[in-house]
């Protein structure tokens, strides 16, 4: 036997099976002399697997930290030696990647921005997150278990769906109808049990699961706003990070990039006739004027020596007075937040609510070139705590189901329509989410209070409670493959046994669409520590073009 | 390359032909090879916890027996195979024969290839016996001048316990600490660019570090050059002589005192103030001012904000508000009454008891574990970075994990008493023998002074103690240093070691002599902070305008001019109200009380203004938790946010006195400007404000506005104006 041929056919000893190993991952290709050897001893592996690895797990989030390996067993081979290979790297992520542990100071930030102003930029993409605090249950919505028993399935019927064999709850009508552009992940989960800790580990991966009052770190917007900025280059006078309004602002900060990195936000309700937002155009004619009266006064003061500027701190200054200006005097800014300019049955589609108006406003700023959009889904149109919290001292699960999903089928099914409808499907990435699921099995308890969707104080009424192990998120537009289910619960909804996905792996698909080399940036703490952007998460293959 | 020579030497001797080379070793061959391609960088596989895809190595090879581990041995050996080493998925991956997410860091032509397999084909020997054990590294040219935009190529040598040597450049890293300055490319070859200045090239090999210093001069004459008025000028501009660069002249009354005050009293100067500065002739004035700011209850307000905020006086609840204005108190206190800073340190660090009683005990209430504690004694008043030693070697230093832990140890003996308030803990020394676990190790280590021999402290002596006398002892190389970096970088806007708490060897600093002299000066002073201000804010370094001339316009850390800085938020605010006239409130403190005296961070979540422009929230030992960056939100919230405009237009706020006053309208606009600038209007200025002033105004529909009314709008326009300028925002 030559050599060659001794290499093709390694014996089996120096390439095991890699699942032996807990920490070997996924898409380490196979030694490429093992990969027969594999295919041939995958079946005498298999039981062993099975055994030793139970593919669903009953102990919950603990056994999270470490996902089952189930997902790797059925997406072999061709996964194995597939590799995501390297991304589109832009400069200014190279640097900081290949000198991540050396600090960036403001003046190299600064610095960078200048050098990269100069560069030609691609196709920048967007993204509209619609966020759903306190958790929508996903066995109630997305991921229906007709066959659980009724203990845990909840009254609702499932319907069919655009795609043969996707089903969901009947409280989806709009969504069924175009479930063929959006995909959905019934595979996700994350480890903490509380809202603070849990909107931390979904915002900024962080994997802490006590309950804390402030997150340690940056979320995902801000840091992609961040980066964004760092990047420069971009001339529209618009913020680029815009909440209507803002996600869970309580449980979501840029905490060590500081708030110059902070959203937008635009708290009043675009559904209001006279919706207005502050600092985005001024509110009469003789306000402009003077405003105007005012900047030509100070050009004509400000005459202080410019020859120290060696670090361009005065020339970012007066490019955000400039943006300020803009922002207040303006009539094309205003623009992109007047609802008025959209036709009338734009606006009856999306729903003549808060929601429907908020998403409405989302879909016009991603138009106007805002980059990173997010919306809070909550307020009375959730029912009486105003959130998706629904445990049963809350409010009545189902009730409370009933009252917010009629808004919630419309507006989110109008916004994805409407993406695909006027050619954003390629640029902007929507994606609704909350923290986690509600509990698959039905608890009951005594109302506090009564309100919508809530019996008088004391009515004995069902709820769930908070679940992260599993629940799932609507990936739509961003140029991914849309129309598909990927991953599942079991069959009551309790745990992932199909590709897992976690927080992580939900980070890393949004910097991915961005752009953003989400495995090697890091951004220095506060300390000139480089911390990760994203910690051993991985973009979730399905929703990756 | 020694080595190999020796033995080829031997080899020929022996009149063998053809190739025998000298068998390899991982530590010695190739884990300098894995650091040099960025294997082990923290962002590839030396990432936490799991490495990259499984295969984790650690941070910049500094633990070779665990790198060994993991590529031998781990994952069932798949990594490495010996019967076809090119076949070895650490060669296959490195080269990017297979897919490798991390890109191709191997040449197959290149020789680092060919090692790398030929140790696989030896059998992946760990060391070879009597291996010599590497000692230090040499930098040649480890001190050296170089003309903008040239290059120097480096060399490094690699000196072993054996006394052998070898060349190791190609093997070494590279890195300068001031990427505007110099750049150093993988083999070694520095390239500086056109900003004059000192910078240091750090170089990287097996674990040790050194580093070349670069001055590169603007080579411009300096004749004239300033009397010296102590010996921070002499330092300062003999160093300007050195790398060519003329310093700009003294800066004029009004903008020392605006500056001065500034940067002393956190706050402008008053209109009185300014006014009979600005007439005043005697020649003493300057440093009468600045004794006058040092003995002005401001300055104790201004550097208490300062040091409160890195000390974290942080109210997470509501009930924290008795510490927080305990501690806050003590701190404005002690500055007031110029308590040594040693002592002040020791106050800190060792206090015991309740923080009723003692009010420093605060620093332990919001600093609980004994990791917090090391870290932030260390960088806040040792100027040391010990955050990575905690869980690897350090990564630019020398400071080994066990030195992080001999550190620790200081602090094992806190004992905490629960007190009647939640919370809050009585602090007490709880006799014991000191000692701190080794993370990874599990060894029990004494405790140590950074670089020092363990200590053997008696179980009844607390350990803190002996920690503030060896900070404190004059010879420390880092307490006093720190200090004066941090005091330096509050004045200069630039640390002479950047960042201004990140001293080490591997990052000089731009002027070496200033910074011992100033050391020597502030251990001599017994550690007087007032006496340390007062010989900044003399010097004419600290007097030059920031104006430049031709030539110095183009530094950034030699201090030929003055660096204009970027108010504070606090002092921002304040200046405002003053400016206007108007006052912030904060709940529950008195009416008038000035954002720079606020004792705590509770008081920026109510105040739009001071969260947008940065107030830190005291969560950090760090001052660059304090976010001195322009940003959009800034510039609208001055332009437009209600509460500006409301100072505006305060009721007695000074449009309206002035629009009602009889005064002339040139005396009103004369007033504006010294409050806001401390200087009379230019003869322009004054012109364009009175044409302002002067002009009717129209309402929207055109129709004239009642004059006294319009009088007051443009008096409030002009308020507006000046406190949108550059001039305002920033102290110069």
């Amino acid at each position: 036997m030559t050599l060659d041929t001794q290499k093709k056919f390694l014996p089996l000893p120096c390439c095991p099976c890699p699942f032996w190993d807990p920490t070997y991952a996924a898409d380490l290709p196979f030694h490429p002399a093992c990969e027969l050897a594999w295919l041939r001893c995958r079946r005498s592996f298999q039981p062993f697997l099975t055994n030793k690895r139970t593919l669903t797990s009953r102990r919950g989030t603990q056994h999270m930290r470490n996902p089952p390996v189930k997902a790797q067993v059925t997406s072999l081979p061709a996964s194995l030696v597939r590799c995501a290979g390297p991304l589109t790297l832009r400069r200014s992520f190279m640097q900081i990647g290949l000198t991540g542990m050396a600090t960036l100071s403001l003046p190299g930030l600064l610095k960078l921005r200048a050098e990269n102003a100069a560069s030609p930029k691609s196709e920048r993409k967007s993204i509209i997150m619609v966020w759903l605090p306190g958790g929508m249950s996903h066995v109630d919505t997305y991921d229906p278990k007709p066959n659980a028993s009724s203990e845990y399935r909840g009254p609702f019927k499932t319907i069919n769906t655009k795609v043969p064999g996707t089903i969901f709850t009947e409280l989806l009508p709009m969504n069924a109808k175009i479930a063929d552009k959006f995909t959905i992940v019934r595979s996700m989960n994350q480890t903490a049990g509380g809202h603070p800790a849990g909107t931390m580990q979904m915002f900024s991966g962080d994997p802490d699961t006590r309950d804390k009052p402030k997150p340690r770190f940056p979320d995902w917007m801000s840091v992609a706003h961040y980066l964004r900025s760092k990047e420069g280059g971009r001339v529209n006078p618009l913020p680029n990070y815009i909440g209507v309004p803002a996600s869970s602002p309580e449980y979501s900060s840029a905490a060590y990039l500081g708030d110059a990195y902070a959203p937008f936000a635009v708290s009043d309700d675009p559904n209001r006739p006279n919706f207005q937002v502050p600092n985005i155009g001024l509110a009469d004619e003789a306000e402009t004027r003077r405003l105007s009266d005012r900047l030509a006064l100070r050009r004509s003061l400000d005459t202080l020596e410019r020859a120290f500027d060696r670090e361009g701190e005065l020339g970012a200054l007066d490019e955000f007075e400039a943006q300020a200006a803009t922002l207040l005097t303006n009539p094309n800014t205003r623009d992109a937040f007047d609802l008025s300019k959209e036709d009338p049955a734009t606006r009856d589609r999306y729903g003549r609510n808060r929601w429907g108006q908020q998403l409405l406003l989302a879909r016009r700023l991603v138009e106007a070139g805002v980059e990173i959009v997010t919306s809070n889904l909550n307020g009375p149109l959730c029912g009486r705590v105003r959130n998706w919290d629904d445990h049963a001292v809350n409010q009545h699960q189902f009730e409370a189901l009933r009252f917010r999903m009629p808004t919630y089928d419309r507006c989110v099914s109008a916004l994805i329509e409407d993406i695909y409808a006027r050619g954003l499907d390629k640029k902007v990435l929507v994606v609704v989410t909350g923290e986690f699921g509600r509990t698959p099995k039905i608890s009951f308890d005594r109302s506090t209070g009564p309100g919508d969707a809530s019996g008088p104080t004391g009515t004995l009424q069902p709820g769930r409670d908070h679940w992260p192990r599993a629940f799932t998120s609507l990936w739509a537009g961003g140029g991914i493959q849309t129309g598909g289910v990927i991953g599942a619960s079991d069959k009551r909804g309790e745990d992932v046994i199909e590709h897992p996905h976690n927080a992580s792996d939900f980070l890393a698909t949004i910097y991915h669409h961005l752009g953003i080399d989400y495995s090697k940036t890091t951004i220095n703490d506060l300390n000139g520590r480089p911390v990760h952007i994203v910690s051993n998460g991985r973009a979730i293959p399905g929703l990756v073009t | 390359m020694i080595r190999q020579l020796l033995f080829m030497s031997v080899v020929l001797v022996l009149c063998l032909s053809l190739q025998a080379e000298e068998p390899l070793s991982f530590v010695l061959d190739i884990q300098p090879i894995l650091t040099k391609a960025g294997c082990n960088a923290g962002a590839c596989h030396a990432k936490a916890i799991t490495g990259q895809r499984g295969f984790r190595l650690s941070v910049l090879g500094f633990e070779p027996q665990e790198d060994y581990e993991a590529i031998v041995k781990q994952c069932k050996g798949r990594r490495v195979f010996p019967p076809a080493p090119e076949e070895s998925l650490l060669i296959t991956k490195g080269a990017a024969i297979v897919p490798h997410t991390g890109g191709k860091k191997l040449e197959p032509s290149s020789e680092e290839y060919r090692t790398l397999v030929r140790w696989i084909a030896e059998g992946m020997p760990y060391m070879q016996p009597n291996e010599p054990e590497l000692k230090e590294i040499t930098v040649e040219p480890s001190r050296i001048t170089l003309k903008p935009e040239t290059s120097q190529q480096l060399k490094v040598t690699a000196h072993y316990s054996n006394g052998s040597s070898r060349d190791v450049t190609k093997l070494a890293l590279f890195e300068a600490n001031d990427s505007a300055m110099a750049s150093a490319t993988v083999s070694g070859l520095v390239n500086t660019l056109d900003l004059p200045g000192n910078v240091g090239v750090m170089v990287r090999f097996g674990g040790k570090v050194s580093v070349c210093s670069i001055i590169i001069p603007l080579g411009a004459p300096v004749d004239q050059l300033l009397p010296e008025r102590n010996f921070i000028d002499q330092h300062v501009f003999a160093n300007l002589k050195q790398v060519g660069i003329p310093p700009s002249p003294i800066c004029d009354d009004g903008t020392f005192l605006r500056r001065v005050s500034l940067d002393i009293g956190g706050r402008l100067p008053t209109l009185d103030e300014t006014k009979a500065f600005l007439a005043d002739k005697s020649s003493d004035k300057r440093d009468r001012a600045v004794e006058a700011l040092l003995n002005s209850p401001d300055y104790a307000d201004y550097f208490a904000n300062k040091w409160t905020s890195l000390l974290k006086n942080q109210r997470a609840e509501a009930a924290d508000i008795t510490a927080n204005f305990a501690f806050h108190a003590w701190m404005r206190d002690n500055l007031l009454a110029n308590t040594p800073y040693d002592q002040l340190v020791r106050e800190i660090l060792a206090s015991t008891g309740t923080i009723v009683s003692n009010p420093p005990v605060a620093w332990y209430k919001r600093v609980k574990e004994s990791t917090t504690q090391v870290e932030d004694v260390a960088q806040l008043f040792l100027g040391v970075r010990m955050q990575c030693a905690q869980c690897h070697h350090h990564p630019f230093e020398r400071w080994t994990q066990a030195e992080y832990y001999h550190l620790a140890a200081f602090f094992s003996q806190i004992g905490r008493k629960p007190t009647a308030i939640a919370g809050e803990d009585l602090i007490f020394h709880k006799r014991g023998i000191a000692q701190s676990e080794h993370r990874k190790t599990g060894v029990m280590l004494k405790p140590a002074g950074l670089g020092e021999p363990p200590l053997d402290i008696a179980p009844d002596d607390d350990p803190r103690l002996a920690l503030a006398d060896w900070m404190a002892q004059k010879e420390n190389p880092f307490f006093a240093k720190a200090l004066v970096n941090r005091y330096w970088k509050h004045f200069f806007k630039r640390g002479l070691i950047e960042p201004e708490d990140d001293l080490r060897d591997t990052n000089p600093p731009t002027n070496p002599e200033l910074l011992d002299a100033m050391a020597k000066h502030f251990t001599d002073s017994n550690y007087d902070l007032k006496s340390l201000i007062r010989v900044i804010a003399q010097s004419h370094t600290y007097q030059l305008s920031a104006m430049t001339n031709e030539h110095n316009a183009i530094d950034r850390q030699a201090f030929s001019h003055f660096y204009p800085k970027r108010l504070s938020a606090e002092v921002l605010l304040d200046s405002i109200d003053m400016t206007t006239v108007s006052k912030t409130d904060f709940a529950d403190l008195p009416p008038g009380t000035r954002a720079i005296s606020l004792p705590d961070n509770s008081y920026t979540k109510a105040s739009p203004f001071l969260k947008v422009f940065g107030r830190p929230d005291n969560a950090s030992v760090c001052e660059c938790e304090r976010v001195q960056s322009a940003s959009l939100a800034q510039s609208l919230h001055l332009m437009n946010a209600s509460d500006v405009k409301a100072k505006l237009t305060a009721t007695n706020g000074r449009a309206e006195k002035l629009a009602k006053s009889e005064v002339p309208s040139a005396e009103g606009i004369r007033e504006i400007y010294l409050t806001a600038f401390s200087r009379e209007p230019s003869r322009e200025e004054l012109s364009i404000a009175e044409d302002y002033l002067n002009k009717p105004r129209n309402d929207a529909q055109d129709k004239p506005i009642d004059p006294a009314r319009a009088k007051r709008m443009a008096y409030e326009d002009l308020l507006w104006a000046i406190v949108n300028t550059k001039e305002f925002l920033f102290n110069h």
